[in-house]
């Protein structure tokens, strides 16, 4: 079919784009826009693989420090020995190979957004037509200290702090205690947690150290996700093992003494001290500069966006995806901070930075889905789905409050079992390959 | 020189330079930010890895399929991903899947 299409009239219709200005140079030197994207975890990927896949010749390059990413889901199967490192270890080379993005590692050190540059710790800086920033989250430091997460994990970002905390979890004893808190919302996975608490309590099980303990010190007034299987595996499967306790707002973290002090009570030289902090979205510039480098941030720390784009208020072309994203939404009906989230956000965005560039308004039928399984024991599972759509959000008293994603559809297994268990790591290779490969 | 050893590469600054103004390329087909929410758990384009591929099915049976599991009881967890969409909404997913998957382009 293509060879109908003359070289001659290929070069006569480049050659008219570049007149008009549509290609600056030459074709095959430059290419119709650049898109840098910040962050290579489950968002950035996603971004990258889907502008290149639906855009064509839209040149996209991924920044990331670390030569491939080691993802958060499946990792407390690491954590309890159940999968090794290797498993979460996710390459970018299939990003390059099968779509053209190209890599570039490096750190960012400073984003101007007014010259629509990035500037990393290494190399040239990128300039871009269109940002997107998709860095995770940072920790909120406990009120009081010293808090060192290289003594006492909070194993929240996958990697070396997976692996301290398998290794403190093994060198439990009988009659030990693990005591782990479950962030503020909004927090990364709101699943996780709990999911923890069962597969460490699961494990302590296994190895027959029934005397062995596991606290549960949760920020919130109640479980945050899928209460019916972990009120159901708290109050049955692990009764008298694991302690929930709600309403447990952190004032000081003691990593070398792995003492913990909560409003709802003191632990004191407990074995394992598993304080996962509160969470705001990474940042993106120094330190010391203004809103750590974001043109805006919510009272939360995290970056308001526009739900059809994903765009910032104040630069249109610079989009946030991912947990550090606060996607306008019904009252008490938030979207979740997660790796398939963070894929189904960058698809959407992916679609409206190609229609800007298209010269176009961005889709508004759109909606986004979260679903994943956690496990509950080391043979069974649970699930949670949740969607999305476009349209009116509302308040706390049901008043039309503006346009967001509101929550359509919510719902968790009907009851735990295996085939969850198996379904749970066909749904992570599905989300591993849609994202990265 | 099938389509298929063309890179797109070559083929989208054809679109580029036939578009008027700042030019990417033709409108996106419709449902396709739709239809890609399915691929975290069948696959880009429907075509896998992960749960039953989509591919290969018409679009008046992927219709069927979701309308049916949108109505029923809750026992999977694609019951619920179906009461996430309008019927409309189904119809669009179905009929651009139907039309997309089994193929990709980009390989």
């Amino acid at each position: 079919m293509m060879h109908t299409f003359s070289r001659r009239r290929f070069l006569q219709l480049a050659g008219m784009a570049s007149a008009a200005s549509v290609l600056p140079q030459a074709f095959g030197a430059a290419p119709a826009a650049r898109v840098v994207v910040v962050g290579g975890g489950f968002g950035g990927a996603t971004v990258a693989k889907y502008l290149r896949m639906w855009g064509g010749d839209i040149e996209v390059t991924l920044v990331d420090p670390n030569l491939s990413h080691i993802a958060c889901i499946l990792s407390n199967l690491v954590v309890t020995g159940a999968l090794t490192m290797d498993r979460i270890t996710l390459g970018y080379n299939a990003l390059n190979v099968n779509h053209g993005v190209k890599m570039r590692h490096g750190r960012v050190i400073a984003i101007d957004y007014e010259r629509g540059t990035v500037s990393l710790d290494n190399g040239p800086r990128e300039p871009y037509d269109h940002l997107v920033l998709s860095p995770g989250i940072d920790f909120i430091p406990p009120p009081e200290g010293p808090w060192d997460p290289n003594v006492t994990p909070h194993a929240w970002q996958a990697g070396p702090q997976t692996l301290l905390l398998k290794k403190q979890l093994a060198s439990m004893r009988d009659r030990d205690t693990f005591v782990m808190t479950v962030p503020k919302s909004p927090y990364r996975c709101p699943p996780g947690p709990y999911e923890r608490a069962c597969v460490v309590a699961d494990y302590l099980k296994r190895k027959k150290l029934i005397f062995a303990k596991v606290v549960v010190l949760d920020a919130n007034p109640s479980i945050q996700a899928e209460p019916l299987a972990f009120t159901e595996a708290f109050n049955f499967i692990y009764k008298g093992m694991i302690e929930y306790v709600p309403n447990a707002t952190v004032l000081a973290v003691n990593s070398q003494t792995r003492s913990i002090q909560t409003s709802a009570g003191d632990w004191s030289n407990v074995r394992v001290l598993n304080y996962i902090p509160n969470q705001r979205a990474a940042a993106v510039g120094p330190p010391d500069s203004p809103d750590r480098g974001w043109p805006v941030l919510n009272s939360q720390g995290f970056v308001p966006v526009n739900p059809l784009t994903y765009g910032v208020s104040k630069y249109p072309n610079v989009h946030v995806i991912g947990d550090a994203c606060a996607v306008p939404a019904s009252e008490g009906k938030a979207v979740p901070k997660s790796g398939h989230m963070a894929n189904a956000e960058a698809k959407v965005c992916a679609d409206a930075i190609l229609r800007s560039l298209n010269g176009e308004s961005p889709d508004s039928n759109i909606t986004t889905n979260s679903a994943c399984f956690s496990p509950i024991t080391s043979t069974t599972a649970s699930w949670l789905s949740a969607n999305f759509n476009y349209g009116d959000i509302y308040d706390g008293v049901g008043k039309v409050k503006g346009k967001g994603m509101h929550r359509v559809d919510l719902g968790e297994a009907p009851r735990t079992n295996g085939d969850n268990y198996q379904d749970m790591f066909t749904w992570a290779e599905g989300l591993f390959a849609d994202s990265f490969a | 020189m099938s389509l298929k050893t063309i890179s797109p590469r070559f083929l989208i600054p054809v679109g580029l330079a036939l578009a008027a103004s700042q030019g990417a390329q033709a409108a996106p087909p419709a449902g396709q930010v739709l239809a890609s929410q399915c691929a975290q758990c069948h696959g880009t384009n429907g075509n896998g890895p992960g749960f039953d591929e989509v591919a290969g099915k018409s679009a008046s049976e992927l219709q069927k399929d979701l309308l049916e599991m949108k109505r029923r009881p809750v026992e999977g967890i694609m019951d619920r991903q179906a009461r996430g969409y309008t019927d409309a909404q189904i119809k669009l997913i179905a009929d651009y899947l139907a039309a997309h998957s089994g193929s990709n382009l980009d390989k």
